[in-house]
């Protein structure tokens, strides 16, 4: 058993948990983005930081990938977890400011507008890639990407174009946190059939 | 009915998601009453690792063999606890997963208590399908060589490779590796792919001359019987018209299609008017030195545009090469303003510097030939003008005909629609997928040039050798969740072969009628609408049987009180419709209780009847739209199922709409709710069926028709072909009149069965006219149904003061 601290609370974990893991098992809450129970961490969103205390030095570390190791000290809401946070709302409200879901989370962490320009108010999607990892990982294909389009990344089947491919399962539907997946679905899959009349 | 069966349930907190919605404690209570449950435990989350570690642990100190987690969608969720449960040897079917977080946590506002009572509901039936649950045991699949490749397509060359660099036994037609004289004429299947000559030609030198090919002598396959691992392929020879057999462990179809010339309807006269293949044979034979050669890519008028793009870029190929030789030759493509040009930019700038024209024209106005000239309208203009030719190239017809399609339809091969052979609309998880892709390789599979023919070649053989390899190293394991067939009780009637789409059911020895039909479980891709429509019952979906289903429904039902009902929701439809619903914080009404289904297809009947007998007062089934079912006729079949126990439920006096089919797309949730709200609304105006003696005999007699009765069966079997398909063997007959003898039939079966029920129950001879007054049913009705079976000899007669008594047969 590793033994170590989250808010000064003592905690026991086995090696191999992340201390995002560790933290859930007690009942501390660390919000969370681009992780999905279903598939590998990606640890590319950080809105799950925590901060590291040793005597005269601390650092932030993205909990959903971090080991827990022995005596360390985590802290889930201490001022510079919580500006980090802020900070990576604000991000989120400018790079996709039409997801419902991304403005009720930002809401409650008390973040309600943002410093940064805004580049499409139509978008939706925060690129947490979540789409991909189940299609991948859960159902065994590779439908979607993270297309890089120059500047501006987007996530779809290449050209955008139906593919067949996609089984239409809609599990990255189903996973996608900001909803944005859903009205993207629809460029991604074909219909069965449809491919039928092209064979008849 | 495995009695060593011990079920531990898992019910997750899930944060803030679950705990606050559901009276969890109360859940575990309600759990641990029940007699099916041997283990409950809340957990923070099951599926993280401190989760799963204690699952693991849980599963090895309480002896547990089946795990239920209650928890969110097992469409994301199963496969990773499957994983990580994997070394305790819980298999397919011994996991699964209850959505009380998207389907009861979220989705209403009644209390906690009410929606710990509606999650134990939904658990119970789980753990009532996991106990009659009786694994099969994990058998490993043989599979040695060699491969047959058949059909002489190009693929056949990257597929041998691939084998025989892989260390196996391959099987080739003697034309392939005996000579150059196939890929000579490679132009007849694939124009314009000169670059291919040489490649081809070393790859045949090698195969001539390795250790591992062997050659099959010129002839015509004729038989084809067993199964993956052990086919026997039987050849009549050219030359002496003496039948020959092989055998091989698997088998790979390497089909091209033909291409033929356009006729008349595009002036095609085979001088000037040519096809690519013709004038790729003049390019090759004397060369083009001057004039002008225009390609009009006709793909649009000939009614085929999809293949636009493929004969666009044959010619493009072919006017290159022409330019590259002689640039005195002037070489026009004329296409329909609607195509793309398949170019990449940097052949788009060869063509520039080759001065090669595309030249786009009105897709209003189809373009006409006159000698010399071809009359077209200009896209800016409108106006027609004429470009000259010395060559008109037209794009050519492919098909498949020939030997080459006998030998596709003796491989199963052919499918019920289209001119194709890619015509499997099962769309499902490439681990649900048999054999399927690899099996077939080429442009007869679906129109393609020749570097997908090739790579298709390359993937088949690569995949054949992995299957091969694994095989060989005892690592090969029959899929779980496949069909297979009871030898003993099966008759050979042919109905699921006829209504299987994956091409995995045939016959125990050669084609005919009559024998024991045989389920190749590495083509097998689980739909299971052969298992439900068998009439013998001889037919099972293994590990995922109909009395699974029964026994899952049957303990729902039971629970069921005042209008709540039941929705079967098929996994790509129905489920995510309802995952995404309960995902996204939507609430609709709390009565509905689902149950997903890999594919409402799959459902046999009698687990409708079921339903309603153990007490549902409505069951809806929801599927996807029928142009997106992903087991090809799946939902089209449970629609005729659910018709039957339509027709039973009217004959019987209970309303019709106590069942309903309904379709959904995972895309919209919000119609779902529609879809399910209205049937709540009917169901609730219907009020539950009450539980009476005469109406329990009523729902009995129903569930006993469908599920014994294999005349009425076999009737609604037949019936799964719907109007307007052709493909099936001998002459259709008129869907309604069909519908009306049925019903009849139905009408007989159902009395039958009623008397014979009564007659059992009271095992004594009994009067007519105390039958018909006990049934409720017309006394002359009544007669003409028991003489019929006492001539049928089900029932016997005695006389008793010269009124016939009657007893049922023993
Ligand atoms: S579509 Fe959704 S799941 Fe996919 S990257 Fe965007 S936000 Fe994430
Ligand atoms: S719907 Fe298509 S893209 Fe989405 S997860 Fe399923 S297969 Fe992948
Ligand atoms: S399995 Fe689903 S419901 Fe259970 S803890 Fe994990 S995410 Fe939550
Ligand atoms: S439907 Fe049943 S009885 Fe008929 S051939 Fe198939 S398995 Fe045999
Ligand atoms: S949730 Fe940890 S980085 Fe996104």
């Amino acid at each position: 058993m590793i033994k170590f601290k989250i808010n000064d609370k003592e905690v026991q974990a086995r090696s191999g948990w992340t201390v995002l893991e560790t933290a859930r098992q007690y009942g501390i809450e660390i919000p969370t983005l681009c992780f999905h129970e279903s598939v590998a961490s990606s640890g590319a969103c950080r809105l799950c930081m925590v901060e590291l205390r040793e005597e005269n030095w601390s650092k932030l570390v993205a909990s959903c990938i971090y080991p827990v190791s022995e005596g360390i000290n985590v802290y889930t809401e201490t001022e510079r977890v919580q500006n980090v946070r802020r900070w990576i709302f604000e991000m989120l409200l400018s790079e996709c400011p039409s997801s419902k879901e991304v403005k009720e989370m930002a809401k409650k962490y008390g973040v309600f507008k943002t410093r940064f320009p805004v580049q499409n108010p139509n978008e939706s999607c925060m690129l947490c890639g979540l789409c991909t990892r189940v299609c991948e990982e859960v159902v065994g294909l590779s439908a979607i990407a993270t297309l890089d389009r120059g500047v501006h990344k987007k996530v779809g089947a290449p050209f955008l174009r139906p593919t067949e491919v996609c089984v239409a399962c809609g599990c990255c539907v189903t996973i996608c946190p900001t909803n944005a997946m859903r009205s993207r679905i629809d460029s991604v899959r074909s219909n069965t059939k449809m491919q039928l009349a092209k064979a008849a | 009915m495995e009695s060593n069966a011990r079920v531990g349930v898992f019910i997750c907190k899930c944060g803030d998601k679950i705990e606050p919605f559901i009276d969890l404690n109360l859940l575990q209570d309600k759990l641990l009453k029940d007699q099916n449950i041997n283990y409950c435990e809340i957990m923070p989350y099951s599926c993280l690792k401190p989760g799963i570690e204690n699952i693991y642990s849980k599963v090895i100190n309480q002896k547990l063999n089946r795990v239920i987690i209650a928890g969110c969608e097992s469409r994301l969720m199963l496969k990773k606890l499957e994983k990580e449960l994997e070394p305790l040897d819980l298999k397919k079917g011994q996991i699964d997963i209850v959505n009380i977080r998207g389907h009861v946590a979220s989705v209403s506002d009644i209390s906690s208590a009410m929606k710990a009572d509606k999650s134990a509901k939904l658990i119970k039936a789980s753990a009532a399908e996991m106990v009659s649950l009786a694994p099969t045991i994990q058998s490993l699949a043989r599979i040695e060589g060699p491969v047959m490749i058949l059909g002489s397509g190009f693929a056949s060359y990257t597929a041998a490779h691939e084998l025989i660099n892989n260390g196996f036994d391959c099987l080739l037609p003697s034309e392939i590796i005996e000579s150059d004289f196939i890929i000579n004429n490679l132009h007849l299947k694939y124009p314009g792919e000169y670059v291919y000559y040489d490649k081809l030609k070393l790859i045949r030198k090698e195969l001539s001359t390795s250790k591992h090919v062997s050659a099959i002598p010129p002839g015509e396959l004729i038989r084809l019987s067993g199964v993956t691992g052990d086919y026997k392929l039987t050849f009549s020879e050219n030359d002496s018209g003496k039948e020959k057999s092989y055998k091989a462990g698997a088998i790979i179809a390497c089909i091209d299609s033909d291409l033929k010339a356009t006729d008349a309807e595009f002036w095609y006269d085979g001088q000037k008017v040519i096809c690519q293949t013709e004038i790729e044979e003049i390019i090759q034979n004397k060369g083009i030195q001057e004039g002008k050669v225009v390609f009009w890519v006709n793909d649009y008028e000939a009614g085929y545009p999809e293949f636009s793009n493929l004969s666009s870029k044959s010619a493009w190929s072919m006017a290159k090469h022409i330019r590259e030789l002689h640039n005195r030759v002037e070489v026009i493509i004329l296409y329909n303003e609607q195509m793309q040009i398949p170019l990449s930019a940097e052949e788009r700038s060869i063509g520039r510097k080759l001065g090669i024209l595309w030249l786009p024209y009105d897709k209003e106005v189809r373009p006409s030939i006159q000698e010399g000239y071809i009359t077209v309208c200009n896209i800016k203009d409108h106006v027609e003008y004429d470009i000259s030719w010395d060559y008109m190239v037209l794009s050519p017809e492919r098909k498949l005909y020939g030997n080459t399609l006998k030998t596709a339809q003796i491989l199963g091969l052919v499918h019920k629609d289209g001119h194709f052979l890619a015509g499997r609309h099962v769309r499902v998880r490439p681990e649900m997928v048999g054999r399927e892709e690899m099996y077939l390789a080429g442009s007869g599979k679906y129109p393609c040039n020749l570097n997908d023919a090739l790579a298709q070649g390359y993937k088949a053989g690569k995949k054949t050798s992995e299957m091969l390899q694994k095989s060989k190293a005892c690592e090969l394991y029959l899929p779980r969740i496949v069909c297979a067939v009871d030898p003993q009780k099966c008759v050979g009637c042919g109905m699921c072969q006829e209504l299987c789409d994956c091409g995995g059911i045939g016959a125990i020895e050669g084609t005919g009628g009559g024998l024991p039909r045989i389920v190749d479980p590495m083509i097998c891709t689980g739909g299971g609408t052969c298992a439900a429509s068998c009439p013998y019952h001889a037919l099972i979906l293994q590990n995922n049987t109909t009395d699974q289903r029964e026994a899952r429904i049957a303990a729902l039902s039971r629970e069921l009180s005042g209008s709540e009902v039941i929705g079967i929701a098929c996994a790509w439809g129905g489920l995510p419709a309802a995952d995404n619903a309960g995902a996204k914080g939507l609430k609709y009404d709390p009565r509905l209780h689902i149950l997903g289904v890999p594919c409402v297809g799959q459902l046999d009947p009698c687990i409708f009847a079921r339903a309603f007998l153990e007490g549902a007062p409505g069951l809806i089934l929801i599927g996807c739209n029928p142009d997106e079912c992903h087991h090809s006729y799946g939902i089209d079949h449970a629609g005729s199922r659910v018709t039957i126990i339509k027709k039973l439920l009217t004959m019987c006096g209970f309303d019709r709409r106590r069942i309903a089919l309904a379709h959904a797309d995972l895309n919209k949730p919000e119609e779902f709710i529609r879809t399910i709200e209205s049937f709540t609304k009917t169901i609730e105006a219907l009020g539950p069926i009450e539980r009476n003696s005469i109406n329990i005999s009523k729902l009995e007699s129903i569930y006993g028709l469908v599920k014994d009765n294999t005349r009425i069966r076999h009737l609604l079997c037949a019936n799964l072909r719907r109007p307007w398909e052709h493909s099936y063997k001998g002459e259709p007959r008129h869907a309604l009149e069909y519908d009306r003898d049925f019903s009849d039939a139905l009408t007989e079966e159902l009395l039958n069965t009623r008397v014979l029920r009564l007659l059992r129950l009271y095992n004594r001879p009994t009067m007519l006219q105390e039958l018909s007054s006990n049934l409720m049913v017309d006394k002359k009705k009544v007669g003409e149904r028991i003489w019929d079976m006492v001539n049928e000899g089900r029932v016997q007669y005695t006389h008793k003061d010269s009124e016939p008594m009657f007893i049922a047969h023993a």
